[in-house]
């Protein structure tokens, strides 16, 4: 008996070590590749590193006086705050209205659906780049159409207020359909017995939609606009490929970021703004993970992958 | 044991990857980077000069093989596009040795490189090179000196360039436009000579509702396209950037002058296609080129495509004056050695610089498409300026060509200028207000770099 | 109602659908009809127009031409177009591969055994998803300069296979947790080792799920932009950004090229998404939500 424990606790032993020898490779090259550059992008926003080399001097804390006294800095952060703030509120009333519609059954739906979702997969830049023609003032289709349809023409890609429009336009064709996808999958998971069971009590249309659709929809919805929220906060593609890295009215942290580095050479100010985002976005990676916790918890009705 | 085995597994599926990538990096002709390791197999020397992607870099890598059969040498212009050149170019600096023994720089690049001790200075060799007074001076003041004015050089012209219109001759010539014109303002349409008659002519072939448009400027934010395009206007009026010795800015940039060229600049966009406050220089082509606009301002560097794609549609015309100022934003590159290569190098760089510079070869220079050339003398020849449609109007423009500061901290600058610029013609402020912050920052920004 | 539910959805339709067919329109017309100012969308060989002259009306001659010259070099380039898909092709397919090796023998480790403080690395890999990489961009240019890696594919492919190691895992966790123990158990029995029965069992009922995760990688790689752009890549240019390189060109943008080059860049996503159809809200969600 006691031979046998021992063989299970050596057992149990070397399966843990052997655990971390499957687990470890994928690990290491993660933290070298994620954690290395995160403590040396703090080291470097205490110096004066300029891009084409040079002498480095600790400088203290004077980047980042600069920064949060800069009125690019407030500028870059309000911009990609009302950036995913608007993207993502317009890509799930958007997405939520078409699953809506296309909960149920409509002829060629597979074919449909899996049209409806290229957008999402195509590459961002390249696509953005191709817009650029369709927003043109001069000669872009989109203008022309309106034209023809007696409707004003707005100048997409040069009005100062129109141009964050026009990447969000452009952002909004892209993840809609992402919406749409988690949506019609929470919608799908309501049982249809409640429905059943609301008709019977003669529940009108609108109380059926408040009272069960959207709260049964509710942790997946959450989800979606956890994840695209967090894209979105990455933002650089579709700003540099419309109005580029220096407009101060497209200009988001990413934008500002390139802008420092690449174009002032400033290092040392930008690993500053790095660590800056980097506060965020740890900030909203708890929200998230704490999140999907709850969600696994609450109904057991989404599978989890978290232990 | 298991897990002993399981690692070495995952090291072997590692270093499979691994290996065939680099086979792949072997297997594909990669271009001749700089490397420290200097025993080849082959004792060819390589010559490698990083130039922006444009038509001219093409240029350059044709005429280049006669150098290279000379010297039984290798030459490679490698191409980056404009958006990234800049800062791939400064980029590399930072490492220890650079990819590239020449840079074609832009001319504002010189400060940096001379005070960042990244370009070789060449002030003593130039002389010994070439015959400094067969360099237009112009291009040796703006392409070469650092500071601007002195007889410092860290750089060498190489191609030179500056503003200047294309125009519709088929328009211009059309009879029934010409009566038209004359009727309605009673003198001949004809090139215009100074700005006032410009924005005559805009205004009469601006006509929305038949998708006509008058002048077409170059006001792009992304670089420095609308500083650019709005420098020979502020020039013009009288107004300036500024006293390079004593870096002052107020007065220069916010005088009454420089508000009414802003003003006037703010006019022309009248006669501009539907976007035209945001065209860069690429982007100005286009409406150009759909024929919908008569006039087009752009640098001459653009103008050989435009001439072959619209011949004999199209006609040339260096900048108009304002009473008797007249000016044009310069443009070009120069070649500037890398501090940051072997020495042996340097000497190929510097024998290379010193052939292109010769009489023969930019006598040859001047016939690649987009190639043009410091070479006063030859600019000053009939044979060039009858060599193309641009090529009278090109001279001229160089006699009065004008540049931006070229101090280290040039890309501020340029940023300040263009993001004022920009508002000020979007009509967010007053050219009044525009100018005069922007002529606060400048000063602000210049005396960072005396520091 | 279901008038309205029609018209939504071709409402929807339409705006997803018709900047592609402007896309396929843009590449076979030639660059004076792509950039005129009266909108060109019908293809029509033959002659005759409604009164309109050439310029302003909205036929078009279709030509292949745009394709044609994607074997040509654009002026000012140094290479053709398909030298760049080529590097995406590689370095995608490269990094695809490590990062599904990697992600599945990593998922196999936290889905079968007790690791002290999985969920915290969990947690640790999910989040490296949600880092701009512009905010890391200095100290992997810095790290990739004192190992020489700043221009060569393996560079790109180090960070692409590390940028999408999180996707792999979480995506190849939820596959591998379906998988039932008992499977294992029956072959651990029979005296097979954990390597043994990880490759024998584990691997071919896992098979679909490393397909579904390869795709999803390799897209996310073919579309990379950010790190692609900044870590000074010009042998290992990709095709987005060599799209991008085009602005500004001195001959004028070749939009009839960019429309072909970028049709052919886009068709193997298409096919892709149509093929893991089934699996796309797995995919996009991280995992996080099964059908």
């Amino acid at each position: 008996m006691s031979s046998h424990q021992g063989r299970v606790r050596v057992r149990a032993a070397s399966s843990a070590l052997m655990g971390w020898g499957f687990v470890s490779p994928a690990l290491l090259l993660l933290l070298a590749m994620n954690l290395f550059p995160l403590i040396f992008n703090v080291y470097l926003s205490f110096t004066n590193a300029d891009l084409s080399g040079g002498a480095v001097k600790m400088v203290g804390t004077h980047n980042y006086t600069v920064l949060f006294s800069e009125a690019r800095y407030a500028n870059a952060l309000t911009l990609t705050a009302l950036f995913v703030l608007v993207s993502v509120s317009v890509e799930l009333v958007l997405g939520f209205v078409l699953a809506m519609a296309m909960r149920d059954h409509i002829p060629g739906k597979p074919i449909i659906l899996t049209l409806l979702l290229i957008p999402m997969m195509l590459c961002p830049v390249v696509l953005s780049l191709f817009w650029n023609l369709i927003l043109n003032g001069n000669y872009g289709v989109l203008n022309q159409l309106l034209a023809f349809l007696h409707l004003p023409q707005p100048q997409w890609l040069t009005d100062d207020d129109l141009k964050l429009v026009s990447i969000l336009l452009v952002d909004v064709w892209m993840w809609t359909p992402f919406m749409m996808l988690i949506s019609l999958a929470g919608l799908n998971a309501i049982p249809k017995y409640i429905y059943e069971a609301a008709e019977i009590d003669r529940a009108g249309r609108w109380m059926v939609f408040r009272t069960i659709t959207l709260p049964m929809c509710a942790p997946l919805l959450g989800l979606a606009v956890l994840l695209r929220a967090t894209d979105a906060l990455k933002q650089f593609d579709l700003v540099m490929a419309i109005t580029g890295p220096n407009d101060a009215s497209t200009q988001t942290l990413s934008a500002r970021i390139y802008q420092v580095v690449f174009r002032d050479y400033k290092v040392g100010l930008g690993s500053a703004y790095g660590v800056v985002i980097l506060v965020a976005v740890i900030a909203v990676a708890t929200i998230f993970v704490r999140y999907i916790d709850n969600l696994s918890r609450r109904q057991g009705k989404v599978e989890r992958s978290v232990p | 044991m298991a897990k002993k085995f399981v690692g070495l597994c995952i090291l072997a599926g590692i270093a499979s990857s691994i290996t065939v990538t680099a086979c792949q990096e072997k297997s594909r002709p990669s271009e001749p980077a700089a490397a420290a390791v200097t025993s080849s197999p082959t004792p060819k020397k390589t010559l490698t000069i990083w130039w922006a992607q444009w038509a001219p870099a093409d240029g350059l890598q044709e005429l280049a093989t006669e150098f290279a059969r000379k010297e039984s040498a290798e030459v490679k212009v490698h191409q980056i596009p404009w958006a990234n050149f800049q800062d791939q170019v400064f980029q590399e600096f930072g490492k220890s040795q650079t990819a590239f023994d020449i840079v074609v720089g832009d001319s504002q690049w010189l400060g940096r490189g001379a005070t960042k001790g990244l370009y070789v200075d060449l002030t003593e060799w130039l002389p010994t090179a070439v015959d400094i007074k067969t360099l237009h001076p112009v291009a040796l003041k703006y392409l070469a000196e650092y500071p601007t004015g002195s007889p410092h050089y860290y750089g060498a012209p190489a191609e030179t360039d500056a503003m200047g219109w294309a125009y519709r001759k088929d328009w211009f010539e059309d009879p029934a436009e010409k009566e038209a014109f004359k009727k309605k303002f009673k003198t001949e349409l004809a090139v215009p000579q100074t700005w006032d008659e410009l924005e005559t002519i805009a205004e009469f072939f601006t006509r929305p509702d038949k998708k006509r448009y008058g002048n077409v400027l170059v006001t792009g934010r992304g670089y420095d396209d609308i500083v650019m395009g709005f420098e020979q206007v502020l020039y013009a009026f009288g107004g300036s950037w500024g006293d390079a010795k004593t870096l002052k800015v107020k007065g220069a940039l916010d005088s009454p002058d420089a508000v009414r060229a802003l003003d006037f600049f703010k006019g022309l966009l009248k006669y501009a296609p539907p976007g035209g406050s945001k065209l860069g220089y690429g982007e100005a082509l286009e409406p150009f080129a759909n024929n919908s606009t008569a006039m087009l301002m752009n640098y001459f560097a653009f103008f050989p495509d435009l001439a072959k794609k619209m011949a004999g549609k199209v006609g040339f015309f260096a900048m108009p004056r304002h009473g008797d100022r007249r000016f044009s934003s310069l443009g070009g590159q120069g070649f500037s050695i890398s501090t940051k290569v072997a020495a042996p190098r340097q000497e190929l760089a510097k024998k290379f610089i010193a052939w292109f510079l010769q009489l023969d070869t930019q006598k040859q220079w001047v016939r690649r498409p987009g190639g043009f050339t410091a070479n006063a003398e030859i600019l000053k020849s009939d044979e060039f300026k009858k060599a193309s449609p641009y090529n009278t109007a090109f001279a001229e423009s160089m006699d009065i060509a004008q540049d931006f500061w070229n101090v280290p901290t040039y890309n501020e600058l340029i940023a300040a200028t263009a993001q004022q610029l920009g508002e000020a013609l979007d009509g967010k402020k007053s050219s009044k207000d525009a100018l005069t912050q922007m002529a606060a920052e400048h000063e602000k920004i210049l005396q960072q770099t005396a520091l | 109602m279901k008038l309205l539910r029609a018209v939504v959805v071709t409402c929807f339709f339409l705006m997803a659908i018709l900047p592609l067919v402007w896309l396929a329109l843009t590449s076979v017309k030639t660059y004076e009809d792509t950039i005129s100012a009266h909108a060109k969308f019908i293809p029509w060989t033959g002659a005759g127009s409604l009164g309109q002259s050439d310029a302003e009306s909205a036929r078009f001659a279709p030509t292949l031409d745009a394709y044609r010259n994607l074997s040509k070099r654009v002026a000012g380039t140094p290479n053709n177009f398909y030298y760049y898909l080529e590097n995406s092709i590689i370095i995608g397919v490269l990094s695809t591969l490590a990062a599904v090796c990697l992600g599945t023998i990593c998922a196999y480790g936290f889905s079968r055994f007790r690791i002290p403080g999985s969920k915290d690395w969990l947690f640790f890999i999910l989040s490296t998803r949600f880092l701009p990489p512009l905010a890391v961009v200095v100290p992997v240019l810095v790290m990739y300069r004192w190992f020489s890696l700043e221009n060569t594919h393996l560079g790109l492919i180090l960070l692409y296979t590390s940028f999408n190691l999180s996707l792999a895992v979480w995506l190849m966790k939820g596959f591998v947790d379906e998988i039932p123990r008992a499977f294992e158990e029956a072959a651990l029995v029979d005296g097979y080792s954990r390597l043994r029965t990880f490759v024998r069992i584990i691997v071919p009922e896992a098979s679909t799920g490393m397909a579904v995760t390869g795709v999803f990688c390799l897209i996310s790689s073919w579309n990379e932009f950010g790190f692609a752009m900044t870590l000074n890549n010009y042998e290992a240019k990709t095709v987005p950004v060599y799209f991008a390189g085009l602005q500004g060109n001195i001959e004028g943008v070749p939009w009839p090229q960019i429309a072909a080059g970028m049709m052919l860049f886009v068709a193997p996503i298409v096919l892709f998404t149509v093929l893991v159809r089934r699996h796309l809200l797995r995919g996009v969600t991280f995992g996080t939500i099964k059908q």
